[in-house]
């Protein structure tokens, strides 16, 4: 227990890793799935075609056959150095952007036509509807699939040891090879994911309550 | 002369969806001031009419003028050509995430690339003239519906349009709220504003219009003074819509 104590700033430090890897990717995967998701709605067959092959793909493989993949197979085939963690975030991100394209994509249907043609017969443009008038809605839509996306992603993010990426899980590891102690050091890393989950997706209820549309019960 | 005073030119309008034909060629044209009332059967393409007219459906053949300038060429572009007519939608199709005042001023500040402000300040003087200065912080879902339809006009009125279009106004409203509207509209006929109305409501045609158009499948079947086309109606079809409409208006009052 002592040895454990004296590890225990060095595994908190991870939660910084944590966070980076769930940041960056979630970053990523936003501005992707966001495109995607206004391409898959607005855009020919062709580009609905490619995002679908995109989507398919990334939703299809299993993460960690993703990061071996990109890490050892396609960064270096295409001359690309990232070390782990870069890597780990731009996996993370490429996948998902695949699961929030569809989160976008449901909600800007929901939405129906309407809005973007009451924009159009104002003279907006298309590009002009998307951005002021269906997006701003759409987001909001959105924020309760998001917030599955954060608790998915900051789980996910500890398949990176793999990768050897100084995160939670670890630097856990780390401890637990040190120490000879499992029980507690695991217990732990449990713990703080738990918190994590938990903190950011109450967070993102709390966005979602305060972007509340005023009358409007249920549907945004 | 009498040229400039046409605000909008139609000449052989026709469109179809999947094989099946909306328009077969509508003719007609609008001068300045005048209010023109379509009337006919569900079907029979007035909404699909209103929507060819400001490109928001590609007409298949035919030409449309605004202002004596060709839109249905190539060279039209359609972000302009809507900016300058107002569409008022069955539905009302406010932006739920705005308040009204902000669905009056969005299409200001993008499209006529106003200054905040000056956006402001304009939108509320259109709220005023529909009576809704007061509901002007309101969401869309905090309003009934007539409130809506109002903020809707004034939401197309505010782009300073050259002619307005009504696409069933009334239609999704609660009978109660109808005449709020309709009021609304009134005043704008009496100021002159150009319009086409896509109406049921006979008394606002009798009343308002210019003239009334009658379409059937697709076509302009008969046109003329409202007098004329509501009581004194060459075609059959004609005859029997309105005596129809009159019999439920008369069961109404019963």
């Amino acid at each position: 227990m002592t040895a454990f104590a004296e590890f225990l700033p060095y595994i908190l430090s991870g939660i910084v890793w944590t966070l980076g890897l769930v940041a960056g990717g979630i970053g990523i995967g936003f501005v992707i799935g966001l495109f995607m998701a206004i391409g898959q709605v607005y855009g020919g067959e062709e580009l609905k075609a490619i995002i679908h092959a995109y989507v398919w793909f990334f939703r299809s493989i299993p993460l960690l056959v993703l990061l071996f993949l990109f890490y050892w197979g396609v960064f270096p085939a295409t001359g690309f150095k990232l070390d782990p963690l870069a890597c780990s975030i731009v996996v993370l991100g490429l996948r998902s952007g695949a699961y929030q394209s569809q989160i976008f994509r449901g909600a800007i249907m929901s939405l129906g036509d309407t809005q973007l043609v009451a924009a159009r017969a104002l003279g907006m443009s298309q590009m002009s509807g998307i951005f002021h008038v269906v997006l701003p809605q759409a987001l909001r839509i959105s924020m309760p699939g998001w917030s599955n996306e954060y608790a998915t992603m900051i789980k996910d993010s500890s398949i990176t040891f793999a990768l050897g990426v100084l995160e939670i899980l670890t630097r856990t590891r780390y401890v637990v090879a040190a120490t000879n102690e499992a029980l507690i050091p695991y217990f732990f890393a449990g713990a703080l994911f738990l918190v994590l989950t938990y903190a950011g997706t109450k967070a993102v209820n709390i966005v979602y309550e305060r972007t509340k549309i005023p009358g409007l019960v249920g549907k945004l | 002369m009498t040229e400039t005073n046409v605000v909008l030119k139609v000449e052989g309008l026709q469109k179809s969806f999947a094989g099946t034909k909306i328009l077969d060629g509508v003719s007609f044209e609008i001068d300045r001031g005048q209010i023109k009332v379509i009337c006919g059967p569900s079907g029979s393409g007035k909404s699909t009419l209103l929507r060819c007219l400001n490109l928001l459906s590609m007409p298949d053949k035919g030409r449309v003028w605004l202002e004596g300038r060709e839109i249905t060429n190539e060279e039209s572009n359609v972000n302009d050509v809507r900016q300058r007519i107002g569409f008022v939608f069955q539905e009302f199709n406010l932006f739920n995430h705005l308040t009204a005042l902000r669905n009056v001023s969005i299409a200001l500040e993008i499209v006529k690339k106003m200054r905040k402000d000056e956006a402001k300040a304009l939108a509320m003087k259109e709220l005023e003239k529909v009576n809704l200065a007061n509901d002007a912080h309101k969401y869309p879902a905090e309003l009934s519906g007539g409130q809506k339809q109002r903020v809707a006009i004034a939401r197309a009125l505010a782009m300073n349009p050259v002619i307005m279009f009504y696409d069933e106004p009334t239609s999704a409203l609660d009978p109660h709220l109808i005449g709020e509207v309709l009021d609304v509209m009134k005043k704008l006929a009496q100021e002159k504003l150009t319009s086409i109305v896509v109406t049921h409501e006979i008394g606002f045609a009798r009343t308002v219009a210019d003239e009334i158009m009658f379409m059937g499948e697709g076509r302009i079947l008969e046109h003329g003074p409202p007098s004329q086309i509501i009581e004194n109606p060459e075609h059959e079809v004609v005859r029997d819509f309105f005596r129809r409409i009159n019999e439920l208006y008369r069961r109404d009052e019963q």
